[in-house]
């Protein structure tokens, strides 16, 4: 089967799962079935059809796994927050039409990934000023400053900015890859380059501590941390930059718990939330308590206990952050380990892009996407089960939010050309 | 750099596996633990989306019903505090007691009982509804018994010795359930029940623990006429009182009978006859009678109860056996194990093991499990028990318990006068009707309340008079 037929063939679950979801949450609702499902399931084929068609005609041969995992997700996504909140469904649905229009666009401008190295410091540029007007104009939500008013939409341009620097930081590891392997003394036995290139991952721990300090966004700085990291690992194969880059995470982590009362809390209540859990804790407690009722199979969709008497969510921040507990409830286990897995996959194939790759600007943006992606999807998984402090981002695909859609689309558009590109003779 | 993406891959395989190791700790591992937090008012909440089954008496009146509140049924005990004691309660804040508590997986509608009738709704995510239940209580007699009681500390319990099953069962003081309920007063009236000195949450018929007095003597004789040590015809002689192991045993009310047979003794409930036969069956005849009768075993009470004492055998000097003929000592009874005593006595040696619950019901009506009498325990034979019923039917007719007696009906019967250490003597009584076709039978008990044949005879008339229809 060729490629794009094999795409095709897997986005079927995906539409299995969006009609069979929306008809059970339907049902739920309201006693009888009526057309709704069928019309979300159909506008869903529609939507990824388009996509598929677009990725056949604009990136003939590029990964035909990605695509389908992406419409698993944000289906997944889409009939959970269905299931939570009409409203905010219908308004996702439209960023998810947002979104792979956007996918499209970058599929067909985006030619060929030189493109973006040409334009490198353009792009840097751009995500630093997008960084900037959040630091500037930016409206503090629950002590993070995220959110940006366009108009009446509120936007995140962190989220964007993300993709942007990836781009920048994999091009300007290209231009520094030669020097920071070229080592010219050793301390101690270990091979040291010259102090000035260790400028990066000082530029990079710099970056990730301002964001931290000027937005206050733990999850977003963590993240841009964790993955240029890890660009660098790869760029230069050594060690040596992990160690170093943990050196200096650990000192910024210490210097910024006891500077920042709000990253101390949210260590504090990740070592014990049951020492308030009706107050400091309680949304960390809570999310337990909804994922131990969901137990191995869950207690089906729509039979979750997610709403307060009051209508409110019982977990604050249901819809974007901690989507993950209100699947792990309803679907249970098995579900919420299925979502697992996906993101596994999707980081597993975008690996596999960048392994495929012919130059090294093309593999280090896949290896940057695919890790920010990766790291995304751990730091929100693990915040909500608490296996590590919670840190506010969002669920890639699954999560309500336009501007994350927007982003990982992006992301997706770009590794899908990196990968056509790799298997063009 | 192909290896270190690889390792890279790695690596976040490594992550994925601890997300997927942390999360099944969460949702399998550690989920009873997490659900049973006492944060975690997720069971409780969801339970209270449930319309609860409904209570209802056995004469068809409504005990405990639901009240809608946005989307949370709310309980509703129209009774108010009759039953309080053992129906218990079902509270959003403070969980459940009771009848509420222990047949709570029924109506609640999680027991498999549903499963057949409910696993359509089920599937399709509806809330289903709990079942009902059906008890074999008698709410006009209940209310006979708490008004015969009146606002005095004590116990009546009545039930039908053929069955087991409980027709009445009153404990003073009570509490108004309903209390416990309104979110605006629930907090002030659980702490004032709770530090109530005189207990309401207690169920003193089955939960309180008295010394039995010469109620006791039924077990004795029982003993006595089974081993034969004595027949209702065998010769006493008081002299006013008899010395046991250095002790003094003297009579109520220091009273002299002189020359009498067994059924006297009995009758007139005389200690110094009663600690002769009592030292003559010695301490292993008189534990293993009392054991016989269930003193020292598990409440046979469905709810859970307090377990009835009598001392070691091999503790007791002739003092304390002399005492312990009597009921004093340290032997200690429910008012539920005098009551099931004496429906040893009135089921031909055989003690059905009591219940409340008759029938669980489906909201269809249609019976769901019904709760079938069984034997607990067969201390005497029926031979016996014929011999012990007829004392008791002198014991009212001519003994201590003549207020219990009725014009139409034969009444068998023995009081209790119970000494205390500080305040006046529990009163008791306890016996069944009609003595030749026994249907019902009574146990009284009043707290520092004077003689048993003063006191808690006449609360047994009444009680006695109304389960019989008269």
């Amino acid at each position: 089967m060729s490629l794009r037929n094999r795409e095709l063939v897997f986005l079927i679950p995906a539409l299995v799962v969006t009609t069979l979801g929306f008809a059970l949450v339907y049902t739920q609702k309201s006693a009888e079935l009526t057309l709704t499902s069928l019309t979300y399931g159909a506008l869903f084929l529609a939507l990824f059809v388009i996509a598929h068609l677009g990725v056949r005609l604009l990136a003939s041969r590029a990964d035909c796994y990605l695509l389908p995992i992406t419409a698993l997700l944000s289906t997944m996504g889409l009939v959970v927050l269905y299931r939570l909140n009409e409203d905010l469904a219908l308004k996702q649905a439209m960023w998810l039409v947002a979104g792979l229009a956007v996918f499209l666009l970058v599929l067909a401008f985006v030619r060929n990934l030189n493109m973006l190295y040409k334009y490198r410091y353009v792009i840097g540029g751009l995500g630093l000023l997008l960084l900037l007007l959040t630091a500037v104009l930016g409206r503090e939500v629950h002590g993070a400053r995220l959110w940006v008013n366009l108009g009446p939409i509120g936007f995140q341009p962190g989220e964007l900015a993300k993709v942007f620097l990836m781009v920048f930081f994999a091009a300007y590891l290209v231009d520094m890859r030669e020097v920071l392997t070229v080592s010219t003394r050793r301390v101690l036995g270990v091979p040291l380059p010259p102090f000035r290139y260790l400028a990066p991952l000082l530029i990079i721990w710099g970056l990730s501590l301002a964001l931290m300090i000027f937005v206050k966004d733990l999850g977003a700085s963590l993240l841009f941390f964790g993955a240029l990291l890890a660009l660098l690992y790869v760029a230069t194969g050594r060690f040596f930059y992990v160690l170093v880059g943990l050196a200096l995470f650990a000192i910024g982590a210490i210097a910024l718990y006891f500077l920042f009362p709000h990253v101390q809390l949210r260590v504090d209540i990740w070592l014990d939330p049951w020492a308030d859990p009706s107050n400091r804790g309680y949304q960390i407690v809570q999310s337990l308590f909804a994922l131990a009722e969901g137990g191995l199979f869950g207690r089906g969709l729509g039979g979750g206990y997610l709403f307060l008497p009051s209508g409110r969510t019982i977990i604050p921040h249901l819809e974007t952050d901690f989507v993950f507990s209100a699947i792990g409830e309803e679907l249970g286990l098995v579900g919420a380990v299925g979502i697992i897995l996906l993101y596994l996959i999707f980081t597993y194939r975008g690996f596999r892009v960048a392994v495929s790759t012919k130059d090294d600007f093309s593999r280090l943006l896949a290896t940057g996407l695919t890790s920010i992606f990766a790291l995304q999807a751990f730091l929100i998984i693990g915040g909500v089960i608490k296996l590590i402090p919670l840190t506010g981002i969002t669920l890639p695909f699954v999560s309500y939010g336009g501007s994350s859609i927007l982003a990982n689309f992006i992301l997706l558009a770009l590794l899908l050309r990196a990968s056509a590109k790799a298997r063009e003779v | 750099m192909d290896k270190p993406i690889r390792r890279l891959f790695w690596f976040f395989v490594i992550l994925f596996v601890a997300l997927l190791l942390q999360l099944t700790y969460v949702q399998v591992f550690d989920a009873s633990d997490l659900k049973a937090k006492p944060t975690n008012t997720r069971a409780v909440e969801q339970e209270m989306k449930v319309e609860r089954g409904v209570i209802v008496s056995v004469d068809g009146v409504e005990l405990a019903v639901n009240r809608e509140e946005g989307q949370y049924y709310l309980r509703e005990y129209p009774q108010s505090g009759l039953t309080s004691p053992w129906l218990g309660y079902n509270s959003l804040r403070y969980g459940r007691a009771g009848i509420e508590r222990v047949y709570n997986e029924e109506l609640s509608g999680k027991s498999g009982l549903l499963g057949i009738t409910g696993y359509w709704d089920e599937l399709m995510g509806k809330t289903h509804r709990g079942a009902d239940l059906k008890l074999t209580v008698n709410a006009a007699l209940q209310k006979v018994a708490a008004e015969a009681l009146g606002e005095r500390k004590g116990a009546v319990i009545a039930l039908d010795p053929r069955t087991g099953a409980v027709l009445a069962m009153v404990s003073y003081p009570r509490y108004d359930p309903n209390g416990l309920i309104d979110s605006s007063v629930m907090g002030a009236v659980w702490s004032e029940i709770n530090s109530d000195p005189d207990t309401p949450l207690l169920n003193r018929a089955v939960q309180g623990r008295y010394p039995p007095g010469s109620v006791f003597k039924i077990i004795v004789a029982a003993a006595a006429l089974e081993t034969g040590v004595v027949t209702p015809d065998s010769h006493f002689v008081d002299t006013g009182s008899v010395t046991a192991g250095g002790f003094v045993v003297g009579n109520f009310g220091d009273s002299v009978y002189g020359e009498h047979d067994f059924t006297k003794a009995f009758a007139s409930s005389i200690n110094t006859t009663f600690a002769k036969v009592g030292v003559d069956l010695g301490a292993d005849v008189l534990a293993e009678y009392a054991a016989g009768f269930g003193f020292g075993k598990d409440s046979p009470w469905p709810l859970g109860g307090s377990t009835s004492i009598f001392p070691d055998a091999g503790s007791m000097d002739k003092a304390h056996i002399a005492q312990a003929s009597y009921g004093q000592g340290r032997v200690l009874a429910s008012p539920l194990q005098i009551a099931l005593s004496v429906a040893a006595v009135a089921n031909q040696g055989r003690i059905m093991k009591p219940y409340v619950v008759a029938q669980v019901l489906d909201y269809h009506k249609k019976v769901l499990n019904e709760t079938d009498p069984r034997v607990w325990l067969q201390p005497i034979s029926s031979g016996t028990a014929d011999t012990l019923r007829d004392l008791m039917v002198e014991a009212v007719a001519n003994g201590t318990g003549t207020r219990a007696a009725l014009s139409d009906v034969q009444v068998a019967g023995k009081t209790g006068t119970a000494e205390v250490a500080d305040g006046g003597p529990h009163a008791w009584f306890a016996g069944f009707a009609p003595a030749k076709d026994p249907q019902v039978v009574v146990a009284v008990l009043v707290e520092n309340a004077g003689t048993g044949g003063s006191v808690a005879a006449p609360i047994a008339r009444q009680v006695i008079s109304a389960a019989l229809g008269l």
